[in-house]
């Protein structure tokens, strides 16, 4: 004989539990909303000064002197480490090409395969991975500093525009040095490859630079490099706007810096696969 | 010492509406300004007239919004509610380009000097001239050395900010704050952290500056000593709003219950023997 209904269903909550029940779900509901409307503040006030600092890329005053000093911090500062990440990169692809490639007797394409990789994909993706931890953490930490000591303050109190002044030769000087680094970063990964071709495959130098010559098109350097400056722009981006929003101490300009090396990684990573899609359907 | 006798000024009523047309020698003025900070209140309806020529000195326990007082004027911050009208102009709703012209004719000195980090003396001081006029950079020169020896410190100009101390940053900000000869100088806290006689050294300054190149001057102080020695007026801010406004004597006379509770509070004892007791510090 079957109960009736609602029998085994235990005894029903009460008034109040109900609506402490609703009180935590509207408490939810209240903080994600809290969140998203934090987050599109946050994207929202980094997309208009990305706006303001085109606008001021290209309208007077320029600071060249800023520029200049932005090019060699930005830009000859990240040589070294950009070149040992492509160097060791273009080693350790040409080992792991060979070891694959082996088995199909494939060992000629190793330098064709080290090339494409690190000129399409590896080279730019690992040389704004390392700017934008470099470049971008220390463009946060300089001008929260600065805005934690009222530097930035005294730069509007002066009828000076922090935009101008501050970010647009930092966005400027990464978007024009991080390709030249790449670049870079490319020529040596390649070299790198070349080194271990030659000593640990017993390849020739001829063989390997030959078979990257007689395959390699124009596209495949252009459309790596095409898109670091769109790295370089999110890179230095996201590092003036993590520093113009601190708040705070020393505490904060920590937190800010470490923000901006998370935030630019996922950007990068995450635009490189829309780039890559938009550079192959062209 | 009272550098501008002249513009010393009755009480105005606190929280009192926009009331009559402004002075035609009002400089600065605050109609019924608000300001919130996430939610808290911090200035209720503040109303306040600063005079040209005149030295103001704010006073006020911690955290009742001097410095937010004083950053409305160059628009570093804006009012909730109300407005805030420089030389006849409002700034309350004026964007960043549009205030460019109004900072050029202000200056602010900053709690800890905010000198630039990467410039050194020179540089520092010279960055407004820089700046906003065409001068040649030995006319630049000349001028960062003038108004180095007008804050008593001649050849300074090769250090950098790490290198001098508390006080001497200071002179150097205040340096850069005249080299434009503004018509309204902002002090923010000019004398916080620095010894008696360094405080009493900036005192003089302000005073010798505000007579030198016939500015304004709005000091923002804990500095009760300072207070009197420069002030033309004190405006007591409290609770949101100008509690009290007036000369520093009428203060002393017992300007208002709050106010004789924060002289208090200041380690000053309150009442007709005021005056006598900050005289015979």
């Amino acid at each position: 004989m079957s109960a009736p209904q609602g029998q085994f269903s235990g005894p029903q909550p009460s008034a109040t539990a109900i609506f402490y029940r609703n009180i935590r779900w509207l408490r939810f509901v209240d903080r994600f909303g809290r969140r998203g409307q934090a987050a599109m503040e946050y994207l929202g006030g980094m997309a208009e000064m990305a706006g303001q600092t085109l606008h001021a890329c290209f309208t007077r005053p320029f600071y060249s002197a800023e520029l200049l000093s932005q090019l060699d911090e930005i830009g000859v500062k990240s040589v070294s480490i950009t070149g040992i990440t492509a160097f060791s990169t273009g080693m350790v692809l040409a080992l792991q090409t060979a070891y694959a490639l082996a088995a199909f007797g494939g060992k000629m394409f190793v330098g064709r395969v080290v090339a494409l990789s690190l000129l399409r994909e590896l080279g730019p993706v690992l040389t704004a991975l390392m700017v934008g931890g470099r470049v971008g953490s220390g463009i946060t930490a300089e001008i929260g500093s600065m805005v934690v000591t009222e530097q930035v303050d005294a730069l509007r109190s002066m009828a000076v525009s922090p935009i101008r002044r501050l970010v647009a030769p930092r966005v400027i000087a990464t978007v024009i040095m991080l390709p030249v680094l790449t670049a870079l970063a490319d020529l040596l990964g390649i070299l790198g490859g070349l080194l271990i071709a030659v000593v640990e495959l017993n390849m020739t130098a001829q063989d390997y630079l030959g078979s990257i010559w007689n395959q390699l098109a124009i596209s495949d350097i252009m459309s790596g490099l095409s898109k670091t400056v769109f790295f370089g722009f999110e890179i230095a981006v996201i590092g003036c706007w993590n520093g113009l929003k601190v708040e705070g101490g020393a505490s904060a300009v920590g937190i800010a810096t470490t923000r901006t090396v998370v935030l630019a990684s996922i950007c990068v990573l995450i635009s490189d696969f829309f780039l890559t899609k938009l550079f192959l359907a062209l | 010492m009272s550098a501008n006798p002249g513009a010393a000024s009755s009480t105005q009523p606190a929280g009192a509406g926009p009331g009559p047309a402004p002075n035609p020698e009002t400089i600065v003025e605050f109609k019924n300004v608000w300001k919130r900070f996430s939610g808290k209140e911090i200035l209720a309806g503040v109303n306040l007239q600063i005079r040209k020529g005149e030295i103001l000195c704010v006073l006020g326990p911690s955290g009742t919004g001097k410095s937010v007082t004083l950053r409305h004027i160059n628009g570093l911050t804006r009012p909730d509610e109300g407005d805030v009208i420089v030389f006849g102009e409002n700034v309350t709703n004026k964007s960043e380009e549009e205030m460019a012209p109004i900072r050029r004719r202000l200056a602010m000195l900053f709690q800890g000097g905010a000198l630039f980090d990467s410039m050194n003396v020179e540089l520092n001081v010279g960055f407004p001239l820089r700046e906003h006029t065409t001068k040649t950079p030995r006319e630049i020169a000349e001028t960062v050395a003038e108004k180095l020896s007008m804050v008593g410190l001649p050849g300074t100009q090769r250090k950098m900010p790490s290198e001098l101390s508390g006080g001497m940053r200071k002179r150097v900000a205040l340096a850069r704050s005249i080299a434009l000869e503004p018509e309204i100088i902002l002090y923010d806290e000019p004398t916080t952290g620095l010894d008696p006689l360094t405080s009493e050294k900036i005192g003089h300054l302000i005073v010798d500056i505000n007579q030198r190149i016939h500015t304004t001057s709005i000091v923002v102080t804990h500095d009760i000593v300072m207070a009197r020695t420069v002030s033309d007026r004190l405006a007591f801010l409290h609770q949101g709003r100008f509690q009290f406004i007036g000369t520093f004597s009428e203060a002393s006379r017992g300007g208002h219950p709050v106010l004789m509770e924060y002289f208090r509070s200041m380690g000053f004892p309150c009442g007709t023997g005021l005056v006598q007791v900050v005289k015979d510090l």
